[in-house]
């Protein structure tokens, strides 16, 4: 039986008190949950691994895990920015390898055959040059995409093999295995990175924390933020609008590459050792860290809190089923999972959005109709 | 290193071909026995990345260097495919022999026969096919027996009891059961020894690391951890190192790289085992020669060369896969 | 001068003295092969209201775009009170005091209201994005213009109506002098619209040129003050707007007289082929609501039957019942007696009644296709032998059917996004005719075509039905239902009210009927 009415939707008729009805900002718990649900699953997991293993909740497991989680959280933060305009970039993981390659080649001493003479420059300056690195490899993957209007999955593919080559290359298939460099030479404190903690926390927790505190800075404050979601949402609009399009997908490729470089440097650091087939696939777990957080791979949407949640999701996923045993196929399995349902629950949620916004865009139709009616009776 | 004598050799290799192959009439291919010394090997290995090929490789191109005959090196990245097109690279450049290190037991078997109908006899070395009749000589290092070596060691190391972790290989690769069975068959034996954990490290160091970091968290009275192969086993020891635990925890590998000897000088890890890769080519390269000059190789067809144990008692004396 | 300083200026009232004066001259625009503009001057004055008329193609859009700085002319100069002046991009004309709305929505809908408002010219405190100023100034604009929007809903969120409100908030907070509006109207509703030209007089009030351009010709005659008519790439007359009237319109627009634009005809309808009973279709956007309710309908051989209602009367949702898309609630569908219930959309087609829908470039095309191809998509399994395709028949079938509905286009190959729009309709409804409808139902077939355009629709339409077919479309435009059918029907939240004769009907009537039907409700509480 249908009526004329326009009754509210099922979902919003909750029975709840007026303080949860504030937290959930006067919507239905069912729809806050499915919002949060990134946070819920993370929740979620920690709850069930906790029970399942008495080694989960330590405190020097927790640090183990977020030291695992900053690695693959800095690779999506640059991950996220080329996500919000469309983009995608597949060679962050050969950029990883790359850069730790490279300041494995300057740490081991640089030969220099034109002046005869090995050059050891300074723990600095070795990572500005290996940021460098990965920023040109960016950079690369920027022309190709805005001089040249290549696909950024096409091209992000090609430069994954082109710097996978190079790292190959530099070290000629060897690693490097000793990077904690010698007091005589002054190239000391290259382990700072991996194994420093200052204040205790480690110094790669460090590094995550602030450089989400930055991005999120970034995306959310300044206007190369609003220019960048702009980009992604309907880039002819904002071309349009006088956004310099080109320029703002050549900034994030670049600051993708930096991320992966610097990513790079710590897992070296960690090792003191630098191999070039490091980061082989770790493109992907960037990609479900920033899906999973609930952006949008059309461009467009993305946060970098929802990131950082997807990060430390996988994260503790991994790392949990490790503590509690399960085979290592499953765990390939169950990632692929998590994140498949990832984005379908991020479908059922934009379908849901058009459906209310359908809703309110009909009664208001109908308003508008009685307006007429009012005016024309009038 | 092993790409420069490629390229010198192919300009050579190219001419030799060409001047071969005029030679050659039209007629059945015959394979050795043709007295000549000289002409072209072709070294067909994994990638030269890992410094293990890097290094068989790079021992049997000068090993037929030294003999009289010109070299050339390429890597089929443990893909079939490119495997195949660089036999056909091989018999096409009028190649005296073919030396390799393949890409798999059972898809190998096509490429060496088109080879050997070609003329062209091959030497396949480290892995091997399962196909007897068709390659003149299949030399392997002994996983088995190495792998049993490190694990007694290893045993010895831990005082035949207490838990241990182990990290295995990438599982679709034969090597990685191998050994893991190998180590079984010896750690079993003593019911002291507990395995309290085996995950995969798909032999990549960093991936041992973050899962033995985890491992360590689950598992805090793991006094051992025995890993498929020495880049494992390097990604553990620094996970132990960065525990602060170094020294507690007994770590053995398998493939005597250098880093590892390296890290068993400096008292970090306690044993591998070095698969004479460097004697394996040689003797394989020696064997084609003696093939293509006599017809005939004077060994079985399927060799097998014992690993040798590398633990801080020797870890100085050693060199490049081989020990002094 | 930045656009930031514009904004937060007052914009001081004109000295009458010397009002700003905007000018192109000589103007040429190609695109490869075609010419756009042929050589056109034309001339704003501040203050003035200009109508810029004529058909689609005939080049308004492409100078405006050249005059807003999107595009660059082939040849010829722009002045800005006597100086000569030249826009790389739009920022530039931007910064000269010339905003545009464009014809087609350009906001971003992921970013909110104030967001798009003040895209690429952020208001910045410290460096950083001053949210709180931006957002007082978006309310101020939304309330200039009536527009009770909350600023940070997103763009996406909002109705078209809305969005294009945003888009012209924009434009006046841009501060601008010369304010080009390129079909500002297209998805307003008549009190958004009302509200609208109050703005505008306003604006015209304190010195700003105003360009409009409408393919509602009473809007024109309504706001501007003069009219310049645009044909072929070349101005071919330039009147003050009190001295014409819609007549002088259209025939300097379409170069024919009005009345040589609807055919007569005497039709005698035949026997039924589409009949309707008791049909009730739920709306599919909100649950509890019913969008048509309780409609009986026949539609005969040889008949044009025309549906009137405004916007929410539920045509659409009655038409696409029929077509087979909404599900109905109750109520019977009977094509040549055949019941159609539960067919799907591709079997009604099979049975001979097909819908051209109203948005054809997201409905009724396939854009990455070609004419031809766009053209044999309904009907493809009739060029099918043995799974393959036959591709010469495919080519023929096409090129009948592109000369039967007097297709203009390049050729059968031509990309579909080159046509026109009243081309491109011609594309979806030669689709149509090519899988032999028995009823042809069209939804608002001439929305976003010009007037001549439209003509050609029509007539095609009345051919159709010389045929012994039927056709039943849904207008919002008085003039066609008047015009082009041989019965009209008039739609009212969701029923029948009213079936009229056209020739005995009036404007007004049909009007009154369209707002009637809602004595007896007891009115939405939804809000």
């Amino acid at each position: 039986m249908l009526t004329d009415t326009l009754t509210p939707s099922a979902v919003d008729e909750k029975r709840s008190t007026p303080v949860l009805q504030k937290i959930l900002g006067g919507r239905g718990l069912g729809e806050f949950l499915m919002d949060q649900r990134a946070f819920v699953a993370l929740l979620v997991l920690i709850v069930i691994f906790s029970f399942l293993s008495d080694a989960f909740l330590t405190p020097s497991n927790l640090v183990v895990m977020t030291k695992h989680v900053a690695y693959n959280a800095i690779l999506a933060l640059g991950m996220l920015l080329v996500i919000i305009t469309g983009g995608i970039d597949l060679s962050v993981g050969s950029i990883v390898g790359l850069s730790g390659v490279v300041a494995g080649v300057l740490l081991q001493g640089w030969e220099l055959s034109l002046f005869d003479a090995t050059a050891y420059p300074a723990v600095w300056v070795v990572v500005v040059i290996a940021l460098a690195v990965g920023g040109a490899v960016g950079a690369l993957n920027g022309l190709l995409v805005t001089r040249f209007n290549v696909a950024p999955f096409i091209a992000t593919l090609g430069t994954m093999y082109i710097a996978r080559g190079a790292a190959l290359l530099i070290s000629d298939g060897s690693t490097f295995p000793r990077l904690e460099g010698e007091e005589e030479l002054g190239n000391t404190g290259f382990s700072f990175l991996g194994l420093g903690a200052p204040l205790g926390i480690p110094t790669s927790i460090w590094v995550m924390v602030i450089g989400a505190f930055a991005v999120w800075l970034l995306i959310s404050r300044t206007a190369f933020g609003r220019r960048l979601f702009a980009t992604g949402g309907n880039e002819r609009a904002a071309e349009l609008s006088g956004v310099k399009v080109r320029t703002v997908k050549m900034k994030v490729y670049i600051a993708s590459g930096l991320c992966a470089a610097m990513a790079g440097l710590i897992i070296a650091s960690e090792l003191t050792s630098a191999a070039p087939q490091t980061g082989e696939t770790f493109e992907l777990n960037a990609i479900a860290a920033v899906v999973i957080g609930g952006a949008s791979l059309a461009g467009g949407r993305g946060s970098v809190r929802g990131t950082l949640i997807g990060a430390f999701v996988i994260g503790f996923l991994s790392d949990g089923l490790v503590l509690i045993g399960v085979s290592s196929f499953w765990q390939t399995v169950i990632k692929g999972v998590v994140i498949v349902i990832a984005v379908i629950l991020d479908q059922s949620q934009a379908r849901l959005k058009k459906r209310r916004a359908a809703a309110e865009a009909a009664s208001s139709v109908a308003a508008d109709a009685e307006g007429i009616a009012a005016d024309a009776r009038a | 290193m092993g790409h420069r004598i490629a390229r010198r050799s192919l300009i050579t290799a190219a001419l030799a071909g060409t001047a071969l192959t005029a030679c050659t009439d039209g007629g059945e291919e015959e394979l050795g026995g043709s007295g000549k010394v000289g002409g072209l090997i072709s070294v067909i290995t994994p990638s030269h990345s890992n410094i293990f090929y890097k290094t068989e490789a790079e021992a049997a191109v000068a090993e037929a260097q030294r003999l009289g005959y010109t070299a050339q090196a390429d890597s089929h990245d443990d893909d079939a495919n490119l495997q195949s097109s660089l036999f056909d690279t091989a018999i096409s450049n009028g190649s005296a022999a073919i030396v390799c290190d393949n890409a798999g037991a059972d898809v190998t078997i096509g490429a060496v026969q088109k080879a050997v109908d070609a003329g062209v006899p091959v030497f396949l070395i480290d892995r091997e096919i399962n196909e007897r009749g068709i390659a003149t000589s299949q030399i392997v290092a002994n996983n088995s027996q190495g792998a049993g070596l490190v694990a007694e060691s290893f045993v010895e190391a831990m005082g035949a009891e207490g838990p241990y972790a182990e990290l295995m290989g990438r599982e679709v690769d034969t090597n990685a059961a191998v050994r893991s069975n190998a180590f079984h068959a010896i750690i079993d034996l003593y019911e002291g020894l507990e395995m309290v954990a085996q995950e995969t490290a798909n032999w990549d160091q960093q991936e041992a690391f973050t899962k033995t970091q985890t491992l360590l968290q689950a598992h805090p009275d793991i006094r051992g951890i025995i890993a498929g192969n020495d880049t494992m086993a390097l990604g553990a020891v620094a996970a132990v190192e960065a525990a602060g635990r170094g020294g507690d925890v007994v770590v053995a590998g398998f493939d005597g790289s250098p880093d590892a000897v390296a890290a068993i000088s400096a008292g970090k890890m306690h044993a591998t085992g070095i698969q004479q890769a460097v004697l394996i080519a040689e003797m394989a390269v020696q064997q084609a020669d003696a093939f293509i000059r006599t017809g005939e190789t004077g060994m079985p067809e399927k060799q097998s060369v014992d690993c040798i144990l590398v633990d801080p008692s020797n870890a100085e004396s050693y060199t490049l896969f081989a020990v002094e | 001068m930045s656009p930031t300083d514009l904004a937060s200026s007052e914009l001081a009232p004109a000295d009458p003295a010397t009002p700003l004066s905007f000018a192109v001259h000589g103007v040429t625009k190609a695109y490869g092969a075609t010419h756009a503009l042929r050589g056109v001057d034309f001339a704003l004055e501040g203050g003035q209201v200009v109508a810029l008329l004529g058909e689609n193609g005939a080049g308004k859009s492409t100078l405006m775009k050249i005059l807003a700085g999107v595009e660059q002319p082939t040849t010829g100069t722009i002045t800005l009170n006597g100086e000569e002046v030249s826009f790389a991009d739009p920022t530039e004309a931007a910064s000269h005091g010339v905003a545009i709305i464009h014809q087609e929505l350009n906001l971003c809908p992921n970013l909110s209201v104030v967001d798009n408002m003040f895209l690429n010219r952020e208001q910045l405190r410290w460096g950083f994005v001053d949210d709180a100023a931006q957002r007082r100034s978006a309310v101020e604009f939304l309330e200039r213009l009536q527009e009770p929007i909350d600023p940070d809903t997103l763009a996406g969120d909002l109705r078209l109506g809305q969005q294009q409100m945003v888009e012209i908030a924009r434009a006046l907070s841009e501060d601008a002098k010369v304010l080009i509006m390129d079909e500002p109207t297209s998805a307003l509703s008549e009190a958004e619209a009302k509200v609208l030209f109050t703005v505008m007089r306003d604006l015209r009030s304190r010195g700003v040129a105003i360009v409009f351009i409408s393919h509602h010709l009473e809007e024109c005659l309504e706001i501007a003050d003069r009219a310049v008519v645009l044909r072929d790439g070349l101005i071919v007359a330039r009147e003050d707007m009190a001295d014409v009237d819609m007549r002088w319109i259209v025939t300097t627009m379409v170069g024919r007289e009005e009345s040589e634009l609807y055919a007569e005809r005497q039709r005698v309808p035949g026997a039924p082929l589409l009949e309707a009973r008791g049909l009730v279709v739920a709306d599919p956007a909100t649950t509890g609501r019913a969008a048509v309710r309780d409609v009986d309908l026949d539609v005969r051989e040889n008949e044009v039957v025309g549906i009137f209602g405004l916007m929410g009367a539920g045509r659409t949702e009655l038409l696409e019942a029929l077509a087979g898309r909404n599900a109905l609630e109750s109520g019977t569908i009977r094509l040549e007696g055949k019941d159609l219930h539960g067919r799907s959309i591709a079997e009604r087609i099979e049975a001979g009644l097909m819908l051209v829908p109203e948005d054809r470039q997201r409905d009724g095309l396939v854009q990455s296709l070609a004419v031809g191809a766009n053209m044999v998509l309904g009907a493809v399994q009739r060029f099918a032998r043995r799974g393959f395709l036959a591709a010469s028949q495919e080519r023929s079938a096409a090129a009948e059917t592109g000369s039967r509905v007097r297709l203009k286009a390049a050729g059968p190959e031509a990309p579909i996004g080159s046509l026109s729009g009243g081309n491109q309709q011609k594309v979806v409804i030669g689709k149509a005719l090519l899988t032999e409808p028995r009823v042809l139902l069209l939804d608002e077939p001439s929305r976003g075509i010009d007037v001549g355009a439209k003509a050609d629709i029509f007539a095609l339409l009345s051919s159709v039905v010389d045929e012994g077919r039927g056709v039943l479309f849904a207008t919002s435009e008085v003039e066609e239902v008047l015009h082009a059918c041989d019965r009209i029907l008039v739609m009212a939240r969701g029923e029948l009210v009213a079936e009229r004769d056209p020739r005995t009907t009036t404007r007004e009537e049909i009007m009154a009927l369209a707002d009637g039907g809602t004595s007896d409700d007891g009115g939405d509480d939804a809000h």
